[in-house]
């Protein structure tokens, strides 16, 4: 029979397995994405195609350019 | 060296002008510049992910973890790009790009702009920047209660 510690162990490293193979899997999915969210909870995402979303990410860029100089 | 040491003078005037709770238009009471200031540091103290950010009233940067200059047309610029994406005045915003990642929250007459390493849990920074400026709102009453005084 398996020793308790021996279950509790192998639990967590189950756990902490699928927790490193979903932030893998976030990582290589994940694109840009512009999500706006309007008063009382409306949102809508925003594709780079779009005029709203060019505007978005190219703003975004400054921000981030600004934040960078930050050093 | 007199032209440089005014140029710091004066830039350092107009930074502070922009913190100054009696300049421009009254709108929602202004928190304390060194409140704002405070709160920005223990913001970017939450996460080592917060690259940084800045906070703004009525379009004017009250304090920005860097350069206040160049932090106010861009933050700016993102806060126009989300109202203009949503049709009215938007309430948050979260760009996800290869560099980084941008946000944007608007709370009680602030607005709050930050920067964060690409894959950050978005809903934990805006819970953070929401928090940032519940606490400034808080401590935005009794200054302008004293003020009044």
């Amino acid at each position: 029979m398996q020793k308790p510690h021996r279950f509790v162990i192998d639990r967590v490293a189950g756990y902490a397995d699928e927790a490193a193979a979903y932030l893998r899997r976030r990582r290589l999915t994940r694109k840009p994405s512009a999500r706006v969210y309007a008063p009382g909870g409306r949102g809508a995402c925003y594709p780079a195609e779009t005029e709203a979303g060019q505007r978005l990410f190219q703003a975004a860029a400054r921000l981030i350019d600004a934040a960078r100089r930050d050093g | 060296m007199i032209h440089e040491a005014l140029a710091s003078v004066t830039a350092y005037m107009f930074a502070d002008v922009t913190a100054n709770q009696r300049s421009g238009p009254v709108g929602a009471p202004r928190p304390p510049s060194a409140a704002v200031r405070a709160a920005l540091e223990r913001f970017t103290g939450l996460s080592r992910d917060v690259r940084g950010g800045a906070v703004l009233a009525e379009g004017r940067v009250l304090a920005a973890t860097g350069d206040a200059a160049a932090w106010e047309p861009a933050a700016r610029e993102l806060i126009a790009a989300a109202d203009a994406a949503a049709g009215e005045s938007a309430v948050e915003a979260h760009v996800a790009t290869e560099n980084g990642e941008a946000y944007m929250l608007r709370d009680g007459g602030l607005e709050m702009v930050a920067v964060t390493d690409r894959f950050t849990l978005a809903s934990l920074v805006l819970a953070d920047m929401r928090a940032t400026l519940r606490q400034l709102r808080a401590e935005a009453a009794p200054a302008a209660t004293r003020e009044a005084a």
